[in-house]
């Protein structure tokens, strides 16, 4: 469990319990409102789902187990039924003839359900539509190849909501955010490297002399810091000798005059899983990469893993929710996803303009390749680019 | 995304008409599904993603029926309407239905409650759900995104559906019974201690009737007796084919009983009565013509004394238990023709208040009056 309690997350109650080590009894584990119907108070995952795991028998309600393929009706065989009318009356305590009747009365009409599903027309569908479906549901119920990679019975899934950094006027209701399925097992840098950022493919430096020549790195390669920060804890990721401790500002700002914040602590996001931290349910937290590209984090949901989920665990963290983005186009075809910008561009109508790759060689270079006017042009990287 | 229009709706119309039978048989219901034909619910022409998100906002409607502070009928209908809407669905794979851990305990000592009083098949259904695993094992009902909504939705409770609060109950509990018993008896105590004459305290000191707390004790042991019945009353459960016979049989024939017998002491007692009608049969502590006011102040207003209680005083624990709402047994026939209107307690010769008949006119007055006289 949480062993980096030195300077690790705890779960005391409010700001002023930073030091105290991770209670292992029930006590602030059970997830209730502190904010009714916005957040949780905190609580720590495993013990939450301990809560669980206790109250529930794992060979029935928790077996990710196929379920057994359903009888034709009428052609089972009379042992079954006997069966399952011994155990009927067996769990509530009725006799065997009661059970027999439960079954006849209780059961589903299936070929009603069938009838009805082969007779419903429905209208076609718009892309946005189809590719949200396509999110949600392409992982469901698949199985690994390796066996080693099957989750386990009573694995916690947490949900979370990953906020993108734009910021429109018409985003103000609802800000865009992408929503990510990681298990509690998972560590913290598993989803550090699934966040797909824009700004993690930025290329730096202007190219308008040398266009053909190949960026050596995008900004994910050249600056690797980042951070996770929950309940005044930030887990900063050091797994490469070239990343800094971003939150060492932030921590030396709060400390500088007294602000009205707790201790901070920092730890290292590649010791942690999700299974050890203490969080709320339903609370923004933070994620900073790029020194100061931030997305506000909100962990939505948490719950045992189910028989018809993913079960594949190299497919985690999962990807079951995306903001559909437009694409800027070429300014000239209007067709292709626009690649290069340009500023102070004489040949360009505005400031800045969008290009495609042809568009762009063809209307500032000659057929040689010589740059003709003057201009400076940037590699650009399209938030859409990923729908 | 808000529940689609008219699903409340159409759920609601469903558990009232279920409520109205007066029955927990899922024959019943299935009989009231289908001429409803409720399970065309899905058949709107619906594409794939408006179905599932349909579905989750159709299980968590229902589910919220499914827990307190509904009544114990209410609670079985919507089991009923989770395993109908289960089943129903469309989604493949089907969605599944959301259960918080705090609720989780709830839930399984209803089950218990529905093994214990028998009523099987409601216990199979859930058991059905289970075996299925119909259910996601989570931390919080619904999913939390910090959306600042201008106006928080709060889930409004349906009145209709709940128990109507006792009040009495929640102010007099057994602990403060038993506070007030040992206060009581402090004081006397202590009067006894002050006085010159150890055996009798002085007459300057009596300021209290002596005998206030039993009093109490026994109103407040009949007020239960009378909201148990009325309950009762309101719920007709019939046993599973001959499974009626129960090791509880004998004493819900005690329990029966002993209403039939107070209800005569109030017949005989009393002269007012109310029967209500029978479609208001669920509403009838609000139909006590003396009082016009709401049904909490009604209840708190009743409290003078009564000689003719002929009530032994049950101990706590006892008291404990038959407020177990889940204990629902069998009820004769012949309570239907009691009337259980709230006990209109009129003056009687003995008493040495200055209580007076006119008093239930003017309930609030009555009120002011009586805390005055009972301290």
């Amino acid at each position: 469990m949480a062993e980096g309690s030195r300077g690790g997350s705890t779960c005391g109650g409010g700001v002023g319990g930073r030091q105290n080590p991770v209670p292992s009894s029930g006590g602030c584990n059970f997830p209730e409102y502190e904010l009714p119907e916005m957040n949780t108070r905190v609580f720590h995952v495993a013990a939450f789902g301990e809560l669980w795991l206790g109250r529930l028998r794992g060979e029935g309600d928790l077996s990710l187990k196929e379920p057994p393929a359903p009888a034709l009706p009428g052609g089972r065989g009379v042992a079954d039924s006997g069966q399952e009318d011994e155990a009927v009356a067996r769990d509530l305590g009725c006799s065997l003839e009661a059970a027999a009747e439960l079954r006849a009365v209780c059961g589903v009409r299936k070929r009603l359900l069938e009838h009805r599903e082969e007779t419903i027309t429905i209208d076609r569908v718009c892309r946005q539509e189809t590719f949200a479906y396509e999110m949600e549901s392409h992982a469901i119920g698949k199985k690994p190849e390796n066996p080693a990679d099957m989750i386990e019975e009573g694995e916690l899934i947490l949900s979370v909501n990953i906020l993108y950094p734009v910021i429109f006027h018409k985003h103000k209701e609802h800000k865009p955010y992408q929503t990510m399925l990681v298990l509690g097992s998972q560590k913290l840098t598993e989803l550090r490297d699934s966040i797909c950022c824009v700004s993690d493919l930025q290329i730096g430096g202007e190219f308008s002399n040398t266009p053909d020549q190949a960026p050596e790195h995008i900004s994910k390669d050249l600056y690797k810091s980042a951070f996770f920060y929950f309940e005044g804890t930030f887990y900063n990721d050091k797994r490469y000798p070239e990343c800094r401790d971003l939150s060492r500002t932030i921590i030396e700002w709060s400390e500088s005059h007294d602000r009205g914040y707790g201790k901070f602590q920092t730890a290292k996001m590649e010791d942690f899983t999700f299974n050890d931290l203490c969080i709320k349910l339903g609370f923004p937290y933070l994620y900073c990469h790029q020194g100061d590209c931030e997305h506000v984090v909100v962990i939505t949901d948490i719950r045992l893993v189910h028989h018809n989920d993913c079960l594949d665990r190299t497919l985690y963290p999962l990807l079951i929710k995306k903001h559909w983005l437009w694409t800027r186009k070429c300014f000239v075809c209007k067709m292709y996803t626009a690649r290069w910008v340009t500023n102070n561009d004489s040949f360009a109508p505005e400031d800045p303009c969008f290009f495609c790759d042809v568009c762009f060689r063809m209307l500032h270079y000659d057929s040689e390749g010589n740059k003709l006017g003057e201009f400076l042009a940037y590699p650009y990287v399209d938030p859409g680019t990923f729908s | 995304m808000g529940a689609p229009a008219g699903l409340q709706a159409d759920c609601e119309a469903l558990l009232s008409r279920f409520q109205e039978m007066d029955s927990v048989r899922f024959e019943d219901f299935t009989d009231l599904w289908r001429s409803m034909k409720f399970g065309t619910i899905f058949c709107g022409r619906m594409r794939n993603l408006e179905k599932n998100t349909f579905t989750k906002e159709a299980l968590a409607l229902a589910w919220r029926y499914f827990l307190p502070p509904y009544t114990f009928q209410i609670r079985v209908c919507a089991l009923y309407l989770l395993y109908g809407l289960y089943n129903t669905q469309l989604c493949q794979p089907k969605q599944k239905i959301r259960v918080a851990v705090k609720d989780w305990d709830e839930i399984l000592k209803f089950q218990q409650d529905l093994i214990n009083a028998q009523h099987f098949d409601a216990a199979y259904i859930f058991r059905k759900l289970r075996l299925d695993r119909a259910f996601h094992f989570t931390a919080m009902p619904t999913l939390l995104s910090y959306r600042m909504k201008k106006k928080i939705q709060r889930a409004e409770v349906t009145e209709d559906f709940k128990d109507p609060n006792d009040h009495v109950m929640k102010l007099i509990t057994s602990d403060v019974l038993e506070e007030m018993l040992n206060v009581h008896d402090h004081y006397q105590r202590m009067k006894h201690i002050i006085s010159a004459d150890r055996a009798n305290p002085d007459k300057a000191l009596s300021l209290i009737k002596d005998d206030f707390f039993d009093n109490i004790k026994s109103i407040v042991l009949e007020h239960q007796q009378w909201y148990k019945d009325r309950k009762n009353l309101s719920l007709k459960s019939k046993g599973k084919d001959g499974e009626e016979k129960s090791e509880g049989n004998s004493q819900q024939l005690e329990r029966s009983e002993r209403a039939e017998s107070l209800a005569k002491i109030k017949s005989r007692a009393f002269s007012v009565f109310v029967q209500a009608s029978k479609s208001r049969r669920h509403r009838q502590v609000k139909l006590d013509s003396s009082d016009s006011d709401s049904a909490s102040s009604q209840r708190q207003t009743k409290a003078t004394r009564k000689r003719k209680n002929k009530e032994t005083l049950k101990p706590e624990g006892r008291k404990m238990s038959s407020r177990y709402r889940g204990d629902m047994q069998n009820v004769h026939k012949e309570d239907k023709s009691v009337s259980l209107s709230m006990p209109v307690i009129t003056e009687e010769e003995e008493e040495n208040e200055s209580f007076s008949e006119t008093e239930f006119t003017a309930p609030k007055r009555r009120r002011k009056h009586r805390t005055k006289s009972l301290v």
